[in-house]
């Protein structure tokens, strides 16, 4: 039997300081020592069948991103929880599971936006004014990067439609919602470097915090824990 | 405390600017968080290499593990900052600080250096440095951790005495309770830290290089090294788990986030070796040999396991095939790994048939290459340095891995051995051309994939302290790379020239080790001047410098070739005969002269070869043998 799970799970702390490969082998020792009934892979050299929706790049908090995994038993949602948290490392926690229906997408194949949370520092007070200012653009142009053989630069790229929401929260945060995905994907630092762009530079930011990551579906964003579940 | 709510040392904009974040931001699984207001000593255990490498080290789990098993300690780790990080912590002015509580290394009690290979001294004055510590022993102050070295390269340790308030000789699981018990009572009743050092210079293992005092010879040999009080030893007794089965063992050992070097739970099943190799240190100063029960073994195996998550066991000794209980071990690990979907890899593994059997049933389907160490390539040499693998053990265990698929053999040698000559060099060529053509008579052209690789590698040759050739003379560089290439030119003369592959290691690093191995306190200021000229991370080819040393040692007056060139006399005092390692010099100097005349000596299971070591009444010292025991 084969059921796949998708897990949300948070990064606090120091811990963020780790790469998304060394996040890979931390998650499956992690379910080695839960005793979590995970399905391997055939073949000469057995492993988990896990998978993150996002990769998370150094430095960066999460509150909401996703790993898959498949198993071979079917297990209450605060059971899996449950035994997970009680392996985990401070700092990293899991907060939903849920089972995902037969046939249902990758996780990294269905995101589409996520949210984040920039801790804002330095000339805060330029802040709001500069949020707006992007906002209000038609074309936030950022550097298109090079091509695949690293020869020739891209041209540059418009980002704006990719900004689907940008405020100052109550705590002085900036919060972003950006499109994520194949066709577009916004990157929070260079949302920020835009910002403190249009801010006249003074701005600085010590942690980005990914709050969730969506999915699309009919039309609307809706949080990956929550796209093809197994009883939806 | 909650690990994920400490204060980090190094700033945000720091740390990104570091190649590698982690290595400095600690926090991992299983590592230990106290409360400082409620331990009595904070001991900061250094590994002087990279973090990858230290972390990989089961010694300091060992020790870390242990100490932290005390109420009243708090131990925390450090590592050598990579270059990047180096740079970063100097130009910022940013002092070195412990993983754990991320509090600089100069506020700690004892501050404890694990000394495993040569080339990482210099590493040891960076650390003291970042630390803002004096470099000399002498120019600290009452404050300053009490700097403290272990490890195999404290057996002569003589070239970094000066940088070091105490040495440990022997394995720390013994008294490191005791030197506590006595550094607390001292801070209860008034600490001077000379009296504490004069006292703890009784306790067995403990050697404090400051109180003993070397004359030399008008030849620059050593006179004499004089304690210099009554009540402290003559020479330091290295200490000894009597019990190994009931000492502790760390099962839940510190798990990286970063990748380490061993990437997998180490089950340590025996510690010493029963083989007297004549180069091998490690044969010797790990004596007696002591083997774990079968049942202790799997009871920490699964608590590994469960503790770390990791996916492959890995059994450690320096000879795993001589542990007595291997066949029920393997057996019953196997059936529990199997289950639990979990890899068993087994280094220092003899080659034969059972061996190759347990590899069938535990390693990956696809056949990773085997390893054979016949050290030496002529019968002769294996004589001279008591290797007891034969060109038939080596034949007999290829062929049956060719005929179970194996199709690559790797095959380590030394050169620039005592006695050796250039037939004995060529005969490198002609063992691993054997092998190869082994190959081609053992697998028919229809079942072969591809062309056998053997890959022959030799290192050369370094003598060390407490073993048979510490009187040997060591090549020059030049000889080495004569010697490497005329092995290469007979390498290409074999008709199985295209199916091996030949490498050879770094001469002027063997010469630099070779002159750390056995020197004296006369080399302290050679070592602070290559520090000071830039020398960190010697034990990395992209950062080592031959240079920087041939020009240290000029510029201090010092001969070099003296330590290394000269064929040491039968009569002449060694700057380690301060320690007593058992193993005594007569023992030694009887292996040295068997191995002249080329004369086996049997391995210890054998027949007691009466090497001192019995005076530790454990292990198989006190075990009937065959022979006298």
């Amino acid at each position: 039997m084969s059921v796949s799970v998708r897990f949300r799970f948070s990064r606090k702390g120091p811990v963020r300081y780790t790469g998304h490969l060394d996040m890979l082998r931390y998650f499956q020792k992690a379910v080695m020592r839960s005793g979590l009934p995970a399905r391997y892979s055939e073949g000469f050299h057995p492993h988990q069948i896990m998978s993150f929706a996002y990769p998370l790049g150094v430095s960066m908090e999460t509150e909401g991103d996703y790993m898959d995994l498949d198993m071979t038993q079917e297990l209450g949602e605060e059971e899996m929880l449950n035994r997970l948290n009680a392996v985990m490392n401070e700092g990293i926690s899991v907060s939903r599971a849920t089972v995902l229906k037969d046939n249902a997408e990758n996780a990294m194949a269905l995101v589409a936006a996520a949210d984040y949370r920039v801790s804002l520092s330095g000339d805060t007070d330029k802040a709001a004014d500069a949020v707006r200012r992007i906002m209000e653009a038609q074309e936030i142009l950022i550097d298109g990067g090079e091509t695949k053989r690293g020869k020739k630069k891209k041209d540059p790229k418009n980002i704006r439609q990719g900004i689907l929401d940008m405020h100052i929260e109550e705590d002085g945060s900036l919060f972003m919602k950006l499109v994520s995905g194949s066709a577009m994907n916004v990157r929070p630092a260079d949302v920020f470097d835009k910002l403190n762009e249009a801010a006249g530079g003074g701005l600085y930011t010590e942690c980005i915090c990914r709050l969730e990551i969506y999915a699309l579906r009919d039309e609307k964003l809706i949080p990956l824990a929550d796209a093809d579940k197994k009883d939806a | 405390m909650d690990k994920s709510k400490r204060k980090l040392a190094l700033p945000h904009r720091i740390l990104m600017e570091a190649e590698k974040p982690a290595r400095y931001t600690g926090g991992e699984l299983n590592s230990v968080m106290k409360e400082a207001d409620l331990v009595k000593i904070r001991f900061c255990f250094c590994f002087p290499d990279v973090y990858e490498i230290g972390m990989s080290h089961l010694g300091m789990q060992i020790l870390y593990g242990l100490m932290n098993s005390y109420e009243d300690v708090w131990c925390e780790r450090v590592f050598s900052p990579w270059t990047d990080m180096d740079a970063i912590m100097r130009r910022e002015k940013i002092p070195l600080f412990a993983l754990e509580s991320q509090e600089p290394v100069k506020n700690f009690d004892f501050l404890g250096f694990t000394l495993q290979y040569e080339m990482c001294y210099v590493n040891i004055l960076q650390v003291l440095q970042l630390s803002g510590m004096a470099l000399y022993s002498r120019d600290r102050g009452e404050d300053d951790p009490i700097v403290i070295g272990g490890g195999p390269c404290t057996y002569n340790a003589e070239p970094i005495a000066d940088f070091f308030d105490i040495f440990y000789i022997g394995e720390g699981e013994v008294n490191y309770r005791k030197l506590f018990d006595l550094y607390e009572e001292h801070k209860e009743k008034g600490y001077r830290k000379a009296d504490f050092l004069h006292d703890a210079a009784k306790i067995e293992g403990i050697y404090v290089p400051a109180l003993y005092d070397i004359s030399y010879n008008d030849d620059n040999t050593v006179k004499s090294i004089t304690p210099g009080y009554d009540d402290i030893p003559a020479t330091v007794r290295k200490t000894v788990v009597k019990d190994l089965d009931g000492s502790f063992y760390p099962t839940a050992p510190v798990v990286p986030f970063i990748q380490a070097t061993q990437d997998r739970a180490v089950l340590e099943v025996m510690r010493g070796c029963i083989r007297g190799c004549r180069f091998c240190q490690a044969g010797q100063i790990y004596k007696p040999v002591r083997a774990r029960k079968v049942d202790t073994l799997m009871r920490y195996a699964e608590e590994l396991l469960n503790n770390t998550g990791y996916e492959e066991l890995s059994l450690s000794s320096l000879s795993t095939s001589d542990f007595p209980g291997l066949k029920e071990l393997l057996e019953r690990l196997i059936n529990m790994c199997n289950e639990k979907k979990i890899n068993i890899s087994l280094p220092s593994l003899r080659i034969d048939a059972f061996s190759l059997d347990v590899m069938n049933k535990v390693q990956d389907v696809k056949k990773n290459s085997l390893t054979f160490a016949p050290e030496a390539g002529s019968q002769r040499m294996r004589n001279v340095i008591n290797k007891g693998l034969t060109v038939e053990n080596i034949l007999n265990g290829a062929e049956m891995a060719f005929k179970g698929g194996w199709n690559k053999v790797k095959l380590y040698f030394m050169i620039g051995l005592p006695g050796e000559e250039d037939e004995d060099v060529a005969a490198i060529a002609e063992l691993s051309n054997e092998v190869a053509a082994l190959y081609y008579d053992t697998v028919p052209k229809s079942e072969r994939q591809g062309r056998v690789t053997i890959t022959a590698s030799s290192s050369f040759f370094v003598p060390k302290p407490f073993t048979a050739f510490q009187w040997a003379a060591m090549n020059t560089p030049e000889e080495f790379l004569r010697k490497a290439a005329h092995c290469k030119t007979k390498v290409r003369e074999q008709l199985n020239q295209k199916s091996i592959v030949y490498h050879y290691h770094d001469a002027s690093t063997t010469i630099i080790e070779g002159v750390l191995a056995r020197g004296d306190r006369r080399l302290a200021p050679v070592i602070e001047e290559v520090y000071r000229n830039g020398g960190i991370f010697d034990a990395w080819t992209e950062t080592f410098s031959y240079q920087r040393w041939m020009d240290a040692f000029e510029s201090c007056g010092v001969d070099y070739g003296f330590y290394i060139y000269r064929e040491r006399p039968e009569d002449e005092v060694f700057p380690w005969d301060v320690i007593d390692s058992g193993v005594t010099k007569k023992y030694l100097y009887r292996e040295w002269m068997n191995s002249k005349a080329g004369t086996v000596t049997l391995n210890c299971r054998d027949k007691c070869v009466g090497c001192g070591a019995g005076s530790f009444t454990c292990g198989i010292c006190i075990q009937p043998r065959g022979g006298a025991a």
